[in-house]
C-alpha cells in the first residue's frame, strides 16, 4: 500500500527557470465566498498558514454534489497540503479558504490537522530538519 | 504515521484521508527586491507560490493625539515554498515583504516559526530594520543574512553589524539566493540557531 507516501502534489513541477511566484491570489469576493464571515473572529487564533488539510473518503465520494470553492478545495485536497498551497492554487483568499476548511471540516469532508504550536521548539523536530537539511545536495540533480 | 485501512484507501492508492506530514516553517524576511523568491525558488521542491496574507500596520502617527497607535490590516503577496523532510514532517518556507515607515504585525504569517532569515541587500541596508526589530520583540531566533548579489557584498559583515545595530548573539552570514547549497546552509543557521535555544 503506497497511500501516504507521496505527501508532495505529483502538480509539483515546477518550471524551475523562472523565479517569479505563480498564482497570485486576487483579493476579491472574499466575502461573497463565506456569506461575509472572517476567519480568527471567534475563538482563538487563527488556523497556521501551514495547517494540512486533506479531502476526507465522503469528501471525494459527494465531490459532484459540492459546489464552487468547497468543491474546488476538496478536489485539491486529494494531496494533503497546506491552507497557504489551497488559497494560492485556488487563487483564493487565505481567510476565506480558513472559513470554508473548517466549514468542510464539519460536514467531514475535509480532515484539517492544525500542527501544535510546541512543535518550533521540539529537539527531535528540529534535529530531523537539520539532518534533511544537510542531506539536500549542493545543486540540484539534472532531471533525465 | 498512523495507517488507517478504510476499504477506500485499500481500493485507491491515491486514496484521500492519508495522515499528512507535520508542517514546520521558517519565515524569509527582507526588504523589497532584496532576494526572498530567489531564496525560496534555489531550495523549494515546488516552484514558489504566491498567496495573499494580512498584515496589520500600526501607523507611527506623531500627528494622532490619542496617542493610540492606528492601526490598519493590509494585504501583502506572500511568497512560499516548501521541503519534504520525510513523509512525517515536511518544511515551510514563507517569506513576507518588509514595509518601511511602519511597524507591522506578521503575526498571522510568523506564528509557531521556528525562526527567521533576514535578507539584507548591503547596498540598502535600512529595508531589513522592521524584520530584525519584529523578530526580536517576538524572540523569534533569527540570522541576517547578506545576499551577495553578484558574489561580492558592499560592506564588511563588522560594518553591516554595526550599521544594523543588531547584537552580538544574531548570527549575521552572507550567501547567495541564487546558490542552492548557500540557501540550505543559510536556513541551517536558522536551524542551528533554534536548536541552541530551545536546549538551553
Ligand atoms: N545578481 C544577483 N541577482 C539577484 C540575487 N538575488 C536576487 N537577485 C535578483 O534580484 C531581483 C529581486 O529578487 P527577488 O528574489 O524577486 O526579491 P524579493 O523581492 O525579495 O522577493 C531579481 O531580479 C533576482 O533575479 C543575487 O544574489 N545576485
Ligand atoms: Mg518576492
Amino acid at each position: 500500500m503506497t497511500a501516504g507516501d507521496g505527501p508532495v502534489g505529483e502538480d509539483a513541477l515546477p518550471d524551475r527557470s523562472s523565479a517569479e511566484p505563480v498564482g497570485r491570489a486576487p483579493a476579491v469576493r472574499p466575502f461573497l465566498v463565506t456569506a461575509g464571515r472572517v476567519a480568527g473572529t471567534g475563538t482563538g487564533p487563527p488556523m497556521p498558514l501551514e495547517t494540512q488539510v486533506v479531502a476526507t473518503a465522503p469528501g471525494i465520494e459527494k465531490l459532484d454534489r459540492l459546489t464552487f470553492e468547497r468543491r474546488d478545495i476538496v478536489a485539491l485536497c486529494r494531496q494533503p497540503q497546506s491552507l497557504a498551497e489551497v488559497a494560492a492554487r485556488l487563487r483564493l483568499h487565505l481567510n476565506v479558504v480558513r472559513v470554508l476548511a473548517q466549514d468542510l471540516e464539519s460536514t467531514g469532508d475535509l480532515a484539517v490537522y492544525v500542527p501544535r504550536p510546541e512543535a518550533a521548539h521540539d529537539l527531535s523536530v528540529l534535529r530531523r530538519v537539520i539532518d534533511g537539511l544537510r542531506a539536500i545536495p549542493d545543486s540540484r540533480e539534472t532531471t533525465p | 504515521m498512523t495507517p488507517t485501512t478504510t476499504a477506500a484507501r485499500d481500493r485507491d492508492p491515491q486514496a484521500p484521508d492519508s495522515r499528512p506530514p507535520l508542517p514546520v516553517k521558517l519565515v524569509i524576511a527582507g526588504g523589497f527586491g532584496v532576494g526572498k523568491t530567489t531564496t525560496v525558488g534555489s531550495i523549494s521542491e515546488i516552484s514558489p507560490l504566491t498567496t495573499e496574507a494580512a498584515i496589520t500596520e500600526v501607523a507611527a502617527g506623531v500627528d494622532d493625539l490619542t496617542h493610540t497607535p492606528r492601526k490598519t490590516t493590509t494585504t501583502v503577496a506572500m511568497d512560499f515554498g516548501c521541503i519534504t523532510i520525510d513523509p512525517t514532517l515536511k518544511l515551510y518556507l514563507f517569506g513576507t515583504p518588509g514595509q518601511e515607515r511602519f511597524g507591522f504585525m506578521w503575526d498571522d504569517i510568523v506564528e509557531g516559526a521556528i525562526g527567521g532569515l533576514v535578507i539584507v541587500d548591503t547596498r540598502r541596508l535600512d529595508d531589513c530594520y522592521a524584520a530584525v526589530d519584529y523578530f526580536e520583540h517576538k524572540r523569534i531566533p533569527f540570522v541576517v543574512a547578506a545576499n551577495a548579489f553578484d558574489g561580492r557584498i558592499e560592506h564588511d559583515l563588522t560594518e553591516v553589524r554595526w550599521a544594523l545595530d543588531i547584537a552580538d548573539q544574531v548570527p549575521l552570514i552572507t550567501f547567495d539566493a541564487r546558490e542552492r547549497g548557500s540557501v540550505r546552509d543559510a536556513l541551517l543557521s536558522v536551524l542551528e540557531l533554534a536548536l541552541r535555544r530551545a536546549e538551553s
